[in-house]
């Protein structure tokens, strides 16, 4: 309102006006009312705060260690989070974990410990015990940081769900930090975990395979991946026992070589002092020098290289190769067998000691369980071609299988004998490398196989030629540099036995026995064309 | 000695042309049950035909008694190259609710029960009646062996052996003069069970009749 309009007011309009300063008057008072609270909210916080710094009495039960550089041997045992189960109710216990989740309610602050793919609610709440501050200290640590908690340990009426520790939960009573994780995390542990069909419908994120690999420390916490490579282990170990079991010796073969082994796949070339040498792409010939020097059975675990410039899901330019060689007597279908038991072997042991690792992998990648028969299903390369031409694949008989085609005989195979696993033996012979084993009833083919998981070779081996003059004139037809092979040839001269082996990838055999679809999940820092780091 | 199961089979004829590979017929069975007329009739089938057999174990049970791993007999000499044989017979210890045949995946649907199962493999042997009402009579009788003597009760049990008593009164064997799939599959189904319970007289010279057929011996001891 206008000074002027005040002026010529009439008396209504004065009226008017003293109800509305009345009003301004109410809304002054109101004013005040609210800044007068606010003050003494204010002064209570301070005062709050000060009596934080001053009386908070259980200061010295938690707080964030001094780095650990062993100044001391403390006689503390550490329970794992697995063994917390409601036999150990009531106990007290220490526990050293990570902090998955936090969640503060009020008085309470709910964690969520991890160790390793197992983990248990903890609970942080005022009391006796805990101070306001200790749980807010609680809530506050960031997510992976290490803790050591001290814990009573307590049965629950619900089950917890979402725990892999669902009978039981840890009443906090001090909490350490002992090391803290930065506040901002790469990638999400949750999103990394996430089904992907689920992330999309719901519309949450999911982390995509890049992220993961150049996180690749935070991406192997998670469940799926702690899993993955706890169950590849699985699979060295059983490759190990079973043919330690058999007699085999495992040995160790030079990655530095003079000259490539093979042809086809390319080799990669390092500078080798003056000149220059080759990783090896298997250790081929030195399983086989091996078999001539009398150790007649052995395997190798080792890494392979391969620098093939192809970017698949099942390629990479290293990996672990398992690889078996071993003299027979007559047949080479013994060595066949002899794989084949191991494979076996190896599968039904993951089948009966790597359940909840197979669940949990299941859970984020939904597969079928891995089939498979005893004694495994051998089939000819004939009847493959036969067996693909009825479903309308057109392929001469001496013609490699394509990727697809191997895939398609995979599908057909499994409908008719339900199996994940098979043996594809006599190969045509013009697809084998020079020292493969010619078929003595048919020229045409030769004594040498592949084997298939879930319709993907996992495996190519063959009978070897033990003769050196077969071998030359074997080399000869391939266009080979008999200059560059002389020291594997000479190896034949002196008495050899016949012989048969072949070569599996670790990660692949993961990959496959798993059902999921990139051979990177399966490796722990994959080397691909693209990828170098971590 | 008793007339074996005679006839003259062309597998081109019965099962189509020869494409080049190994006619393989799967059998899922289970452990818990063998399926005792099928392995008869593979005995028929080593017979007539160079047969591959081979026994395996699919990763559904875990262990099997291992006389069922040798219920094929010993493995042939020849079993390295598989184009060298006729016909394959592959069993494969499953867990499965009901027997189950898979042949050719292609245009067959798999064939599920004991009794169909044994009817397939006894044509590929060529001696199935010819004549309309022996056939079905035949047919019947597998009928009557697989539900009413394996699955039924007691009171349907004794009903059955009633009548095969009545019917081996009249003849040696069910259809007549000669053995036939008939005889297989209800001397199986009874013997299957273990106890033969009171089995009336003709009954007990005929079981003891089948039991002297030659490839009755890899089912009873």
């Amino acid at each position: 309102m206008t000074k002027e309009q005040v002026k010529g007011s009439s008396a209504e309009e004065e009226e008017q006006q003293a109800a509305q300063s009345k009003k301004a008057l109410k809304k002054q008072q109101k004013e005040a009312e609210k800044a007068a609270k606010k003050a003494e909210k204010q002064a209570k916080l301070t005062a709050d705060q000060q009596t934080t710094e001053e009386d908070d009495f259980a200061q010295d039960r938690y707080g964030v260690c001094v780095m650990l550089q062993s100044q001391e041997k403390l006689d503390r045992s550490l329970v794992r989070v697995c063994e917390l189960s409601p036999d150990k109710a009531g106990q007290m216990v220490w526990v050293r974990a990570r902090i998955h989740t936090s969640r503060a309610k009020g008085k309470q602050c709910f964690l969520v410990l991890r160790q390793q793919q197992f983990n248990v609610q903890a609970l942080v709440a005022v009391g006796e015990r805990a101070s306001k501050q200790m749980v807010k200290f609680a809530a506050n640590i960031t997510k992976e940081s290490i803790v050591d908690v001290e814990a009573v340990v307590q049965k629950v009426e619900q089950k917890i769900e979402s725990c892999s520790q669902q009978d039981v939960e840890l009443h906090i009573q001090r909490l350490f930090v002992v090391s803290q994780a930065e506040p901002r995390l790469p990638l999400q542990l949750e999103d990394a975990v996430r089904p992907e069909v689920e992330g999309e419908e719901e519309g949450r994120a999911t982390v995509n395979q890049d992220t993961r690999l150049d996180n690749r420390v935070i991406d192997l916490r998670t469940t799926t991946s702690q899993a993955i490579f706890r169950l590849q282990s699985g699979v060295c170990q059983l490759f190990r026992d079973t043919l330690t079991k058999k007699g085999f010796v495992e040995i160790q073969t030079p990655k530095i070589i003079s000259a490539a082994s093979e042809g086809g796949a390319n080799v990669f070339t390092v500078s080798y002092f003056k000149t220059s040498a080759y990783l090896a792409q298997s250790p081929q010939l030195y399983k086989q020098m091996c078999i001539c020097a009398d150790f007649d059975k052995v395997f190798c675990v080792g890494p392979v290289f391969r620098a093939e410039d192809s970017n698949t899901h099942r390629h990479l330019t290293e990996f672990v190769g398992l690889d078996i060689e071993m003299a027979f007597n007559y047949h080479y279908h013994e060595v066949i067998d002899s794989i084949t038991d191991t494979m076996v072997q190896i599968f039904k042991g993951l089948r009966d000691n790597f359940q909840s690792e197979i669940q949990t992998v299941c859970k984020q990648y939904p597969s079928e369980p891995f089939k498979f028969l005893e004694p495994t299903l051998r089939l000819e390369f004939t009847e493959a071609v036969t067996l693909l031409r009825s479903a309308g694949v057109e392929m001469g008989d001496e013609e490699d299988l394509s990727t697809p085609n191997e895939k398609l005989l995979g599908r057909l195979v499994k409908e008719k004998y339900d199996t994940d696993f098979y043996v594809l033996d006599k190969y045509p012979l013009a697809v084998r490398p020079f020292y493969t084993m010619p078929d003595p009833h048919n020229p045409k083919y030769s004594n040498s196989y592949d084997m298939f998981m879930r319709g993907e070779e996992i495996l190519s081996g063959a009978q070897r030629v033990h003769d050196a003059q077969l071998l030359t004139e074997r080399a000869l037809h391939h266009g080979i540099d008999l200059e560059k092979i002389k020291s594997y040839i000479d190896s034949f001269r002196y008495g050899a036995p016949p012989h048969a082996g072949g070569g599996i990838g670790l990660e692949r055999v993961t990959m496959l026995y798993l059902g999921l679809h990139n051979v990177r999940q399966t490796s722990m820092f994959p080397r691909d064309p693209k990828r170098l780091t971590p | 000695t008793v007339p074996s199961f005679t006839g003259t089979a062309d597998l081109d004829a019965l099962l189509g042309k020869d494409l080049g590979a190994l006619r393989d017929i799967v059998i899922n069975a289970n452990p818990a049950s063998p399926p005792l007329s099928l392995l008869v009739l593979h005995g028929l089938l080593c017979q007539s035909y160079r047969v591959l057999s081979s026994v395996h174990v699919h990763s559904s049970v875990s262990s099997v008694p291992p006389q069922l791993l040798s219920c094929l007999g010993p493995r042939h000499t020849d079993s390295y190259s598989r184009q060298r044989f006729q016909l394959g017979f592959t069993l494969i210890w499953k867990d499965v609710p009901k027997v189950q045949m898979k042949f050719s995946t292609q245009s067959m649907c798999p064939i599920e029960g004991e009794a169909n199962v044994a009817r397939f493999l006894f044509r590929l042997l060529g001696s199935e009646p010819k004549d309309p009402i022996v056939a079905t009579q035949l047919d019947s009788w597998v009928d009557t062996a697989f539900f009413q003597l394996a699955e039924g009760g007691s009171k349907e049990r004794a009903a059955v052996l009633r009548s095969l008593n009545s019917t081996l009164g009249r003849s040696i064997w069910l259809l007549g003069h000669e053995p036939s799939l008939a005889d297989i599959a209800c001397a199986c189904c009874i013997l299957q069970d273990g106890k033969a319970l009171s089995t009336p007289a003709n009954v007990q010279r005929w079981l003891q009749a089948c039991r002297n057929l030659e490839h009755f011996h890899c089912i009873t001891p």
